[in-house]
């Protein structure tokens, strides 16, 4: 063979065009930070407004208590399952909470061990079904959602669960950073700590096994029942702890606190490029997901897009980012570069 | 008619930047077997896959003619409808559906628009009788083994009749007698006038069966042979560049005595489907001893290695060095110091959404971190010591094992399991799939660790290595050991007629019974 023969055929080597937008499409979070970056921009062209003090404020608020569960969603997706209880978990939690605060009079703190009890059993609960019994965690844990709004409803008899004590309403109107209290500092924390985890440790290298193929997981030696376990208690508590931080913040525990959120978890964190099949993601990119979820909301509203539109928005945004990821895998998979 | 029925011009291929094909004219004549071969990583599957469409036109460069003239498929369906059939050397079955379901698959209707399950069982078990393979077509293709799922994979490719078959690594977990039912179809479909593309690593088969051979070196033809020229040495040549010394390394130290592994009345239930599991199995092997066990696909071998592991569920008693252990699960058996290299990559061996350095530190975390936090620099140590060890031919660690040939994902496989220095070592069909002078590399390190204490058990469908290796060897048969010799007392014979002698007694027992 001669070596002229080595030229290779009109597009046989990518240009540098190519090479920086195959750099971008394999990069994982990169994607949903330039579009949150965009939007961002977008909504701030067209209305200043959109960047205030105050409202940035509500958004980060607002994705503090629905980024606590996104996190622990996050690592259970990344364990190959998912949970669609935390809306109704953290609500449980929350009046049950209330509820030994007030009705049982129980000291603050020990109640609020009850509400994390709760979250905790509920995804111990969800976490044995799926494993043990090989339930999937679609029908479990959608299960687990009717059966905690039916409880939701039983405990409180359909009223709003107030006064708190004092205390709980303090720690709810406490203002640490820049207007932001203890559910933003909690959040921030967590998010620290789970993405270490998962990025530096053994527990999430086994976590990332377990979903990506549990019996080559089995068959190094990884317990994945457990993995898989933990990860659904994880996901609970922290639901409990979202619930618990709304309650605190509203200083009342309503009916309605977490209702709806699963959905809103699951969207976001699927944006942010954690797949659904498992074994994929990173919590940063789960919660960049939720917030850029949150972004497009707030800036329809700020710019006065009717309500009905920013639902639609949602579902547009959430089925083209997951064709996006899943178009960028073939991509990557193919070599497809001639 | 051309002279030749397919054939390719100046075919190039890039993969994000690697260049895999750098100009390949292959022409291969009507009615030949024609063999492609090359080392790990040469572009050999990537060569076919161009040829069938799973590349699609315009994502290579150059050309195709089929017959002569210029063909660009879009896809392997389209390849299909042109005549051309494929069998991918990683098996790509359905699991859920059953064996004749795989085998029809998007072809179930058989041309008409209702699908006739009755008609297409018959056509399956009518494929697989010429194929000559035991498998029931109703069997669900989960329930499986590798090289049953391999079969599975061919029949699919028979089924459409093509006119030109390309096999990529087709016997590479095949036991000897599959391989000669396998041959004795394409014989057939040569007879008829097809043209085969054949892959392998097995250089004796080219000998068996094979018109002429082109030899693949980094992309590039880098030798072409008539089968007037063939000769084992010369293709290693071509292939490496390098001559070949010995192919089983010599055993400098002998086995020690103590007894590793004690396997007493050892019972491995069967799946659904044509597997026996393994029946009142016991052996012995001692520390630095090399056992083999041989014996025909489906005999149970598999199963032997899962129940020790801990994989399938077994009864009967397991000693390692001296201890009785109940493993219940394969934590039990790594915390025992057993390791299992299994035989199907795909499917229960690697990680595709882990990097390849994470697919060979996976199970093995616990040196390279402190309090269960990893620590990279270790880590990355390890991978590049790990790599170069078997000289993986990868573009980074950080790359995706899906980007590796087939023959380098086995050696990370191989990486894995060495990691962490077990003391017993159970290896099925540890060279799947890899070239002959890392073949040899394998059989250097599989000795070295014997001389380093190992107790080794190894399953192997080609009954030379098993033979080659092994200090001594036991044939499996119907889930039971029907005979064993030990080193230079036994031959490939011996283990044939041990296991035709074995099914005899069985037919008898059955009629008698
Ligand atoms: N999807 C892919 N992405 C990136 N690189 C790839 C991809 N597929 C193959 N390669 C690279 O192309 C080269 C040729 O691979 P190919 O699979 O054709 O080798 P092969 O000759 O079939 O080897 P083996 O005998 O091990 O199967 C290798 O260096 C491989 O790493
Ligand atoms: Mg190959």
């Amino acid at each position: 063979m001669a070596e002229a023969n080595v030229t290779p055929s009109r597009g046989a080597q990518p240009t540098g065009s190519r090479k920086i937008l195959m750099q971008l499409v394999t990069g994982g979070e990169v994607g949903v930070i330039a579009a949150l970056v965009l939007l961002t921009l977008v909504f701030w062209l067209m209305e200043p407004a959109f960047l205030s003090q105050r409202n940035v404020r509500a958004i980060l608020a607002v994705v503090s208590f629905v980024g606590i569960i996104a996190i622990g969603q996050t690592i259970l997706m990344v364990a190959g399952e998912f949970d669609l209880s935390v809306g109704s978990v953290a609500g449980l939690s929350a009046v049950v909470a209330a509820k030994l605060m007030t009705a049982a009079a129980l000291p603050v703190p020990l109640a609020v061990l009850g509400g994390l009890g709760v979250g905790l059993g509920l995804g111990l609960v969800n976490g044995l079904v799926v494993v043990r019994l090989g339930i999937p965690a679609f029908i479990q844990t959608l299960g687990v959602l009717f059966v905690g709004q039916g409880l939701i409803q039983v405990v409180t008899g359909g009223y709003p669960v107030y006064p708190l004590p004092e205390a709980v309403s303090a720690f709810g109107r406490a203002n640490l950073v820049w207007g932001l209290g203890w559910s933003f500092v909690f959040f921030l924390a967590a998010l620290l700590v789970a993405d270490f985890v998962l990025r530096r440790t053994v527990v999430g290298r086994n976590m990332y096994a377990t979903g990506g193929n549990r019996e080559v997981a089995r068959l190094v030696g990884i317990n994945t029942n457990r993995y898989k376990i933990a990860a659904f208690m994880t996901v609970g508590g922290l639901a409990s702890v979202a619930g618990m931080f709304v309650m605190a913040d509203m200083a009342t525990a309503t009916t309605t606190v977490g209702s709806g959120w699963e959905l809103t978890v699951i969207a976001g964190v699927v944006v942010g490029g954690v797949s659904l099949f498992g074994g994929a993601g990173t919590v940063i990119g789960g919660v960049i997901g939720i917030l850029l979820l949150r972004v497009v909301q707030s800036g329809l509203v700020i710019i006065g897009v009717d309500a009905n539109w920013q639902q639609i928005a949602v579902g547009v945004i959430m089925v083209l980012a997951v064709g996006i990821d899943i178009l960028r895998r073939r991509y990557i998979a193919s070599g497809r570069t001639a | 008619m051309s002279e030749f029925a397919i054939e390719t011009r100046e075919v190039t291929k890039s993969f994000a930047g690697i260049q895999a094909l750098r100009g390949v004219d292959l022409a291969v004549r009507r009615g030949d077997i024609h063999a492609l071969l090359g080392q790990n990583g040469a572009g050999k599957s990537t060569l076919v896959k161009i040829m069938n469409g799973v590349y699609p036109a315009g994502r290579y460069g150059g050309q195709i003619l089929l017959d002569g003239k210029p063909a660009s498929f879009r896809s392997t369906d389209d390849a299909r409808r042109g005549g051309v059939g494929y069998v991918p050397q990683e098996i790509e079955v359905l699991d859920q559906l059953t064996v004749a379901e795989n085998v029809f698959a998007g072809h179930m209707g058989l041309g008409r628009a209702l699908v006739d399950r009755a008609e297409v069982v018959r056509r399956t078990a009518g494929i697989f009788a010429e194929m000559g393979v035991a498998i029931n077509p109703n069997a669900v293709v989960a329930a499986l083994r590798g090289a049953q799922r391999h079969l599975v994979m061919i029949a699919r490719a028979i089924s459409a009749k093509p006119s030109v078959l390309m096999l990529d690594e087709p016997t590479s977990s095949l036991s000897a007698q599959e391989v000669t039912a396998l041959f004795a179809v394409l014989r057939r479909l040569k007879a008829q006038g097809k043209t085969i593309i054949y892959i392998t690593h097995r250089l004796p088969e080219v000998l068996d069966i094979c018109d002429r051979a082109t030899v693949l070196r980094d992309g590039r033809v880098g030798d072409e042979f008539d089968r007037a020229d063939f000769d084992q040495d010369r293709f290693i040549y071509a292939m490496s560049g390098h001559r070949l010394q010995q192919l089983f390394p010599a055993r400098a130290d002998a086995p020690r005595d103590r007894v590793m592994l004690e396997v007493a009345g050892l019972t491995v239930p069967g799946h659904t489907g044509a597997i026996h599991g393994a029946r009142d199995v016991s052996f012995q092997v001692r520390a630095g001893e090399i056992l083999g066990l041989a014996g025909l696909l489906g005999s149970g071998r598999s199963e032997i290695l899962h129940g020790i592991y801990g994989r399938s569920p077994a009864t009967g008693t397991i000693r390692v060095d001296g201890q009785a252990l109940r493993i219940a699960s394969p934590a039990e058996a790594r915390a025992a110091g057993i390791a299992l290299l299994t035989e199907d990559r795909k499917h229960d061996g690697l990680l595709f959404n882990q990097t390849i350095g994470a697919n060979i530190t996976i199970g093995n975390l616990s040196a390279l971190s402190t309090r269960g936090i990893l620590r990279p620099e270790r880590e990355r140590s390890a991978i590049l010591t790990a790599l170069r060890e078997l000289s993986v031919k990868a573009p980074s660690p950080t790359a995706s094992p899906a980007q590796l040939s087939g023959g380098n994902q086995q050696k990370l496989l191989f990486a894995r399991v060495l990691m962490r220095m077990p003391r017993i070592l159970l290896l099925d069909e540890p060279t799947k799939g890899v070239d002959a002078a890392t073949r040899a590399e394998i059989y250097r390190l599989i000795v070295e660790l014997a001389g380093q204490g190992v107790a080794l058990v190894i399953v192997s469908s080609e009954l030379e290595e098993v033979i080659g290796l092994s200090d001594r060897v036991l044939t499996v048969a119907d889930g039971r050991i029907v005979g064993g010799f030990a080193r230079g007392e036994g031959d490939e014979e011996r283990v044939m007629r041990d296991v035709a002698q074995a099914q005899a007694r069985d037919l008898a027992a059955v009629q008698a019974g």
